[in-house]
């Protein structure tokens, strides 16, 4: 999974420019509660295409993907491997002794799978296509105190600066002999304790220093403030926001039907 | 007399951090002796920290080569580099991580997995030197910055390097801990034989303190001699938008009163003008002076 500040791509595409970030979150919501209503592989992977499309829309470039779906494969290992022990309904495909594995169980494992990969990519690309100022307008706007959206909105800026004190750290504790690439994983782990330490120190030095520099220019004076950026729902938003309720009913009434339920009684 | 033997061989180094951005390290040679006491000058983009982070393998040159104790940077590991050349970096809070000062002095030493007799012997030695012996068991964050500053610097000491590279050591430091992690190299370099490059922008420090001077300007080396006759050198110092320090300058001035060009501090200012004036200032001579 890509980590740090470079999440967001800047496009100038309609997804990015154009809509609300309330509704994209909505949206990705939406993709959510898809993702858990149905549990057939075939449904949730042409939500999974359905997401990607948005994607594409949101003119993000194909490899941006490939990370999340990577990260996604691991789960989709893990679950073709784990819920043939779980699932015994459905045709036997292979018998390991007294083992059965069922083809529902294999394809349980594989829904599982694109279940989380339709999740993060979701989260993905409303990441990639929502800049952080937006993804902090559209949180105050629904009604988070601003104290909070400026402590979301600084992590968020914090990173990078966090990220250069962690290489510069890294280095001087390398010129004192320390070697991260050696060992096994465990005392690789307890070795990065010599980088976490200084680490913590400097990130509070940071905290405190900013939170210093706001104070000195009356941060929190006022209950509410105004914003530089106005952003307000449009016509097209409240086409999406309906077509993502109906999607939700309709899913909800699939559910209850068991159209694109692989396994009932299962989430 | 014969040269001491070379140290730090850097041969043609080219370094770019990205390859859009201008050359950080542009064909840059040097040659660093034992025993030298080396000021790396220039202003802050200049290409000082580059080069130094070149010679312990922290950086790789893109082109050209680095040899260490005739080992190249370039097939050495991280260990055998850093039991070479010791580098301390600016902000003592990058590295300090332990609960106490002598724990955090013994991690290098230990990480070059020497024997633990030895770890003690370096360790206590070092605490010593920085004057932080009587505070082994103190907490280091609480210590004040010239402190930790010390303590950064006493736990590279202790790794016994025979090479020694302190970044900007005086950053945020007032006067008398400027001088006393001055001294405490001084004597290191003088009295153990130990190799320290230091990289600076303060010429009062340099004027003070060190021997050699390397002049950087754009990734370059412009200019690599005698402290004296490079501070005491306007044209090549204003070539970097820094000029000799102000107690060369007023010798410069001086200089039809026999006052000689390259004085470097007040001290010595002080003797030339007595010997130029005559017996007439010894009533004055008073205290000796400072030349910051």
């Amino acid at each position: 999974m890509p980590v740090g500040y470079s999440i967001y791509v800047e496009k100038p595409s309609y997804v990015h420019q154009r809509i609300d970030p309330r509704t994209k979150l909505f949206a990705l919501c939406t993709s959510f509660v898809l993702a858990l209503l149905f549990n057939n592989p075939a449904y949730l992977g042409v939500l999974l295409a359905g997401v990607i499309a948005i994607g594409l829309w949101a003119r993000l470039p194909l490899k941006s993907f490939r990370a999340y779906l990577l990260f996604a494969l691991w789960f989709l290992i893990l679950g073709v491997v784990i819920w043939p022990f779980y699932i015994s309904q459905g045709a036997v495909v292979l018998r390991l002794g007294s083992m059965q594995f069922t083809s529902d169980g294999l394809l349980f494992g594989l829904a599982m799978g694109l279940r989380v990969a339709l999740m993060v990519t979701a989260a993905g690309v409303w990441m990639m296509s929502t800049s952080p100022q937006h993804i902090t307008l559209g949180l105050l706007r629904l009604g988070l105190p601003y104290k909070a959206g400026m402590a979301l909105s600084s992590t968020i800026r914090f990173v990078p600066l966090i990220n250069a004190e962690r290489a510069t750290i890294i280095e001087a504790q390398r010129a004192r002999g320390l070697d991260l690439n050696r060992g096994n994983p465990f005392r690789r782990a307890v070795r990065y304790v010599a980088v976490i330490g200084p680490m913590l120190v400097r990130t509070l030095d940071m905290a405190q220093s900013l939170a210093l520099a706001m104070e000195a220019r009356a941060f929190g004076a006022r209950p509410g403030r105004t914003m530089i950026t106005e952003i307000r729902l449009r016509r097209v938003d409240w086409y999406i926001l309906i077509g993502c309720v109906l999607l939700i009913a309709v899913a909800v009434t699939f559910r209850v039907l068991g159209i694109g339920v692989l396994v009932r009684g299962y989430l | 007399m014969a040269k001491p033997e070379v140290v730090i061989d850097v041969h043609e180094v080219s370094y770019t951090y990205a390859p859009a951005l201008p050359l950080a390290l542009d064909h840059v040679s040097l040659q660093i002796h034992k025993g030298d006491f080396l000021a790396l000058l220039g202003q802050n983009g200049a290409g000082k920290t580059t080069l130094a982070k070149t010679f312990n393998g922290l950086l790789r040159p893109v082109t050209g080569s680095v040899t260490v104790g005739g080992l190249d940077t370039r097939n050495a590991s991280i260990a055998s580099l850093a039991a070479r050349v010791g580098y301390c970096y600016q902000n003592p809070d990058h590295q300090i991580f332990n609960r106490t000062v002598y724990m955090e002095a013994a991690f290098g030493p230990r990480n070059l997995k020497l024997p633990p007799e030895e770890v003690a012997t370096r360790v206590e030695h070092a605490l010593r030197l920085v004057g932080l012996a009587d505070q082994r068991d103190a907490y280091p964050f609480l210590l004040g910055k010239g402190e930790r500053q010390k303590l950064a610097v006493a736990s590279v000491l202790a790794m016994g390097s025979p090479i020694l590279v302190v970044d900007e050591p005086t950053t945020g430091l007032d006067l008398r801990g400027i001088r006393s992690i001055m001294t405490l190299l001084k004597q290191w370099n003088e009295h153990e034989e130990r190799t320290i490059v230091i990289i600076t922008h303060d010429l009062h420090i340099v004027a003070e303190y060190i021997p050699r001077t390397v002049v950087m300007a754009q990734g370059k080396i412009i200019a690599d001699g005698p402290t004296r006759s490079i501070l005491s050198d306007g044209a090549v110092l204003a070539t970097t938008g820094l000029k000799p320090p102000q107690i060369t300058r007023v010798a410069q001035r001086l200089g039809h009163h026999g006052i000689p060009p390259d004085v470097m501090t007040v001290d010595e200012m002080l003797s030339h003008l007595r010997t130029a004036l005559g017996s007439d200032t010894r009533a004055r001579s008073g205290q000796p002076g400072r030349s910051m």
